[in-house]
């Protein structure tokens, strides 16, 4: 982490916070959870609340395949913190194989011809935002995605297209998978709020 | 967008982007706004700013020590710090948003 002060928590609550989750988790608080205590009077709440609603809301996505598309936009920004933590969250909603065909390589993967024909969108909005138009929006439509899930897809992607670089810049510290596995179930539980 | 989850995704997206521009934060809200778009792609800013939003927008992954170091130097603080990554990275993700929702906003149902 680049900014210990993150690392350690901004307050006496923030602290506790850490050392008590941490306990709980039987792993080291992962560094994303610390983003989330730290200096909660500036973007972190209102953050906190648009992911929440975008990974558990009312989608007509499933949990795995929004954790799915997290993942991928991780890859895509080159983020090994987001695809470690949110390919350990898909896979207990999805197969093991699928994810990692998918995380392989998306065009071949065995998904609906929807998710891929979403996932190509949310690639390019991730590589090439200035390139993303209309037309490939259109095609995600042809394929089976509903204009709501692609709607819905966008906001996952616009969020981890935020959160990769955070974790990126700041230099998240890389968990172990056990880590990730132990993390996972929490992410599950708690959310993101 | 029209549909109820554009509405309430584009809520959750002005909200962010209110909070950036917000007066909570410890630094100038000059500063964040410049940074936060100049990590969308947009105009240069000063100095260790503009190195790391423009990293941050382009290439996260690149973004080295030294680089945060420098604007944790200039602005005083972990805390002021953080605020110009995040207003850099939130910069990035709701241009992203941005072209997303204009692009299914102009597709039509027909088949492409």
């Amino acid at each position: 982490m680049r900014l210990p002060e993150i690392e350690r928590g901004d307050s006496l609550r923030s602290r506790a916070l850490i050392r008590i989750i941490s306990m709980a988790l039987g792993a080291r608080l992962p560094d994303a959870a610390r983003v989330a205590f730290y200096h909660k009077d500036f973007v972190g709440p209102v953050l906190g609340a648009w992911t929440q609603d975008a990974m558990r809301g009312p989608s007509e996505w499933s949990v795995a395949e929004r954790e799915l598309m997290a993942a991928m936009v991780a890859k895509w920004n080159s983020c090994p913190f987001c695809v470690g933590a949110h390919r350990a969250i898909a896979v207990r909603g999805m197969d093991n194989a699928v994810a990692d065909a998918c995380l392989t390589d998306y065009h071949t993967a065995p998904i609906s011809e929807g998710l891929r024909a979403t996932l190509a969108v949310l690639e390019t909005m991730t590589l090439h935002p200035d390139q993303l138009k209309a037309a490939q929006a259109q095609a995600a439509i042809a394929a089976g995605a509903t204009r709501q899930q692609l709607t819905d897809a966008a906001a996952v992607a616009a969020l981890f297209n935020i959160i990769t670089r955070y974790a990126n810049a700041l230099d998240f510290a890389i968990p172990t998978d056990a880590e990730f596995e132990k993390a996972a179930a929490m992410m599950l539980k708690r959310g993101y709020a | 967008m029209s549909t109820d989850a554009g509405a309430r995704h584009r809520d959750h997206a002005e909200a962010l982007r209110a909070a950036v521009a917000g007066d909570t934060g410890v630094t100038e809200t000059s500063l964040r706004t410049a940074v936060s778009a100049r990590a969308a792609g947009g105009p240069p800013t000063n100095g260790p700013y503009d190195t790391l939003a423009r990293q941050i927008g382009e290439a996260s992954y690149q973004v080295t020590d030294a680089e945060v170091e420098a604007v944790r130097q200039a602005v005083g603080s972990d805390k002021a710090a953080f605020e110009i990554v995040m207003s850099a990275c939130i910069g990035a993700g709701l241009t992203r948003w941005d072209a997303a929702a204009r692009a299914i906003e102009e597709a039509t149902d027909a088949p492409a």
